[in-house]
């Protein structure tokens, strides 16, 4: 069952067409992760399902009602940009929140997120003390503060550190668990990869890949091969059939042209290099991505 | 309505918990009784040097005369009864002949001298004061100093040359002075109220006497009140709610509580601040003036009206400036909304004096019948001790509620449209633009 679901929603910003003839859906209980470049439309989306813009055309039903001008209820938020009030102390705005979002045993989920994400010893102090990453793990207890159904979180990674970034993710996953769906925003292919699943990608405006990881790579095919060899690049000078060579250091990763053989490929690599590793596989969602957004990258505003 | 309280809530705590609350709380009496205080205080206080006068007598009438009562009053005037403390200066007069040939001259010399503080001033009495129907023009006194209206030197001089004169003419008329002394008495006007019926014991009442405390102060200082609560209350919600959509914390909310919501949050928990402080005032005001023995000048029955106009124009002006700052982006866009905003709150202050001249004049009526207006001139009006027909406050009121209702409609159409909106100025085409088409 659709949790949210929008119908052919369109969104214009003066001559801008931000958001054009989208539809999608997402389960229940499902991790949705958005991508897409800068100034896709992500956020415009998030902020249509929010209610915080209203489409210009098309509607938005969410829990099977469509809503125009009420709030959602238990709907946890995180928005693109963070904001806090600076000087209220932190137990104080998460109370705040959570007194906004008629949560109950408001105490005991303060100190139970406090404890989770590293931040009780900073109950006390006041949220412009703390650190860019601390005030983003805020921000997210915030969201979360009263365990809502649906969490929409606009970029929740960005500007975490790697340890930071695991216990949110783990945060999330026991959310999902509990039931919650989670849609999210990210530009970390790697975290859309192992967390989502449902894939969303627009590109200006428009719904360009939707579905789960595996359905989409199915729609690239097994055109990649990843490969690691003793001369590197050198040893890929002159052997055809490559339409893009993504280069790691250690290992490349090759786009195929379509017809080539990779049995044709090993050959002529074997013939200049030791070969290390060879892998045939699917496209990263990196890669697709980068199929999809890299051929055009003047970057136009659609957020 | 739960989270519009929960804002309210966190606007009020965070407003009232702050130094600035605690201080402008005490500032407005400390300012006030600060000027009374020090107007008390340095009432003795005044320069008690010597003062030499120069007198141009051209009717050379009044040399002794006035020599005397100036050697009178430095004998007797100069010193606070029963002590040492000098707390007037001495006065010394000496008379000049007039220069005919060059009269202007001889005053510039004067004036040079007045003003290298060798003399204080200088009087010039004309030729024909004590008859001045036989040459009007000749028949002037007149006090040339630095600043003679506020010097009180030529008030003084007033009284010995008028008393000489009058004792001048009664002489020529061959009068004693004690058989004319009624003749100038003074028949004073005594200002009073009305009577009215006493509603416990049916009783008349003999009317009070009118006071400027009844007739000026008090409504001044309502009016003044109200003011300075709408500017304290009202005009700090333009920079928090710009402060709010910059920092992006009112995006947090927005996905909370709808903007209607938010708006009426900010606007409660202000007008609740501006509430306490006037509660505050009001009560220490009336327990001042009490503990004075004026608490009967106090028209208690204005207490529930001023309240009731306090409440709808915190609103009124609460909404205005939310929405404003909604539609700023920069301090420089609320520095330019700031001022056409509080214009509204200014006027009225404009026309108190006419309002309590003629508190039920044309002016004073229409303009109190002016929705914007209404809060601070209705109660200014209701304040003076004359009777406004009861209807007046009444409409008053209503149009009031009806005004407040549109301005919290509008404002929260701008709010609603500017809250989110990055770059766009905060002009009136824009204003307008928000609150039609959103």
């Amino acid at each position: 069952m659709e949790i949210i679901e929008l119908r052919q929603v369109t969104k214009s910003f003066g001559q801008v067409t931000a958001v054009k003839e989208l539809d999608l859906k997402v389960p229940a209980g499902t991790i949705y992760g958005f991508i897409g470049p800068n100034g896709s439309g992500k956020t415009t989306t998030i902020r249509m399902i929010m209610n915080i813009f209203f489409p210009d055309e098309g509607t938005i039903h969410v829990r099977g009602k469509q809503h125009e001008s009420s709030r959602l209820e238990r709907v946890g938020y995180l928005p693109e940009d963070r904001g806090l009030y600076k000087k209220m102390k932190v137990k104080d705005v998460l109370k705040f929140i959570g007194d906004l979002k008629n949560t109950g045993n408001i105490r005991s989920e303060i100190e139970y997120w406090l404890k989770k994400l590293d931040l009780y010893d900073r109950a006390d102090k006041k949220v412009e003390t703390l650190s860019k990453g601390m005030t983003q793990k805020l921000q997210f207890i915030a969201t979360v503060i009263d365990r809502p159904e649906i969490i929409i979180l606009d970029e929740p990674f960005s500007g975490l550190d790697p340890v930071n970034a695991e216990i949110l993710k783990e945060s999330l996953l026991e959310l999902q668990k509990n039931g919650a769906t989670v849609i999210f925003s990210t530009h970390d292919m790697n975290m859309a990869e192992k967390m989502c699943d449902y894939i969303f990608m627009i590109h200006k405006g428009k719904k360009v890949l939707d579905g789960t990881l595996h359905n989409i790579q199915d729609e690239y095919g097994n055109d990649t091969i990843r490969l690691q060899t003793e001369l590197g690049t050198d040893a890929l000078t002159g052997v055809r059939g490559i339409e893009k060579i993504n280069d790691y250091g250690q290992i490349q990763e090759l786009r195929l042209r379509q017809g080539t053989e990779t049995q044709e490929i090993l050959a002529e690599v074997m013939k200049k290099s030791r070969i290390l590793k060879f892998e045939v596989t699917r496209p990263s969602l990196h890669d697709i991505f980068i199929r999809i957004a890299a051929p055009d990258r003047k970057e136009e505003n659609y957020a | 309505m739960r989270k519009i309280f929960v804002i309210a809530l966190r606007e009020y705590r965070t407003a009232v918990r702050t130094k600035s609350f605690i201080i402008s709380l005490l500032l407005v009496p400390v300012l006030m009784g600060g000027s009374l205080a020090v107007s008390i205080l340095t009432e003795d206080k005044v320069d008690t040097a010597d003062r030499k006068y120069v007198v141009i007598d051209h009717s050379q009438l009044f040399s002794e005369a006035i020599q005397q009562s100036v050697k009178q009053r430095n004998e007797s005037e100069l010193f606070k009864p029963g002590t040492q403390e000098k707390i007037r200066p001495s006065y010394y007069v000496e008379f000049v002949t007039p220069d005919s040939s060059d009269l202007l001259k001889q005053k510039h010399d004067l004036s040079e001298k007045v003003r290298s503080k060798e003399l204080a001033g200088f009087l010039e009495i004309g030729g024909n004061v004590l008859h001045p129907d036989n040459d009007l023009s000749n028949a002037y006194v007149r006090f040339y100093s630095e600043s003679s209206f506020l010097d009180e030197a030529g008030n003084w001089f007033s009284g010995p040359i008028n008393n000489h004169l009058r004792q001048l003419r009664m002489q020529e008329l061959n009068l004693s002075p004690d058989s004319v002394k009624e003749l100038f008495y003074y028949a004073g006007i005594e200002n009073m109220g009305l009577l009215k019926v006493d509603e416990a014991s049916g009783d008349i009442q003999d009317a009070e006497k009118s006071s400027p405390v009844q007739s000026l102060l008090i409504p001044y200082i309502l009016v003044m009140l109200m003011f300075m609560l709408g500017i304290m209350g009202a005009t700090p919600l333009i920079t928090a709610v710009m402060e709010e959509k910059m920092e992006k914390i009112a995006e947090v909310l927005l996905a909370t509580v709808t903007p209607a919501q938010f708006m009426a949050g900010k606007v409660l928990g202000s007008a609740c601040v501006s509430l306490t402080t006037a509660g505050i005032y009001i009560v220490a005001g009336i327990i001042t003036a009490q503990q004075f023995g004026v608490g009967a000048m106090i028209p208690y029955n204005l207490v529930a009206w001023f309240f009731i106009y306090l409440i709808f124009f915190l609103v009124m002006s609460g909404s205005v400036f939310t929405a404003l700052g909604a539609a700023c982006n920069d301090n420089k866009d609320a520095q330019n909304v700031s001022f056409p905003a509080i214009m509204p709150m200014i006027l009225p202050l404009f026309v108190i004096m006419p309002v309590l001249k003629n508190p039920i004049g044309g002016l004073a009526t229409w303009l109190s019948l002016f929705p914007p207006f209404t809060p601070m001139l209705m109660i200014t009006r209701l304040a003076t001790p004359v009777t406004i027909p009861v209807w007046q406050p009444v409409a008053g009121l209503a149009g009031v509620i009806i005004f407040t209702a549109l301005t919290v409609w509008a404002g929260s159409r701008i709010f609603r449209a500017g809250i989110l909106m990055q770059g766009q100025k905060p002009t009136l085409n824009n204003l307008v633009k928000y609150i039609f088409k959103g």
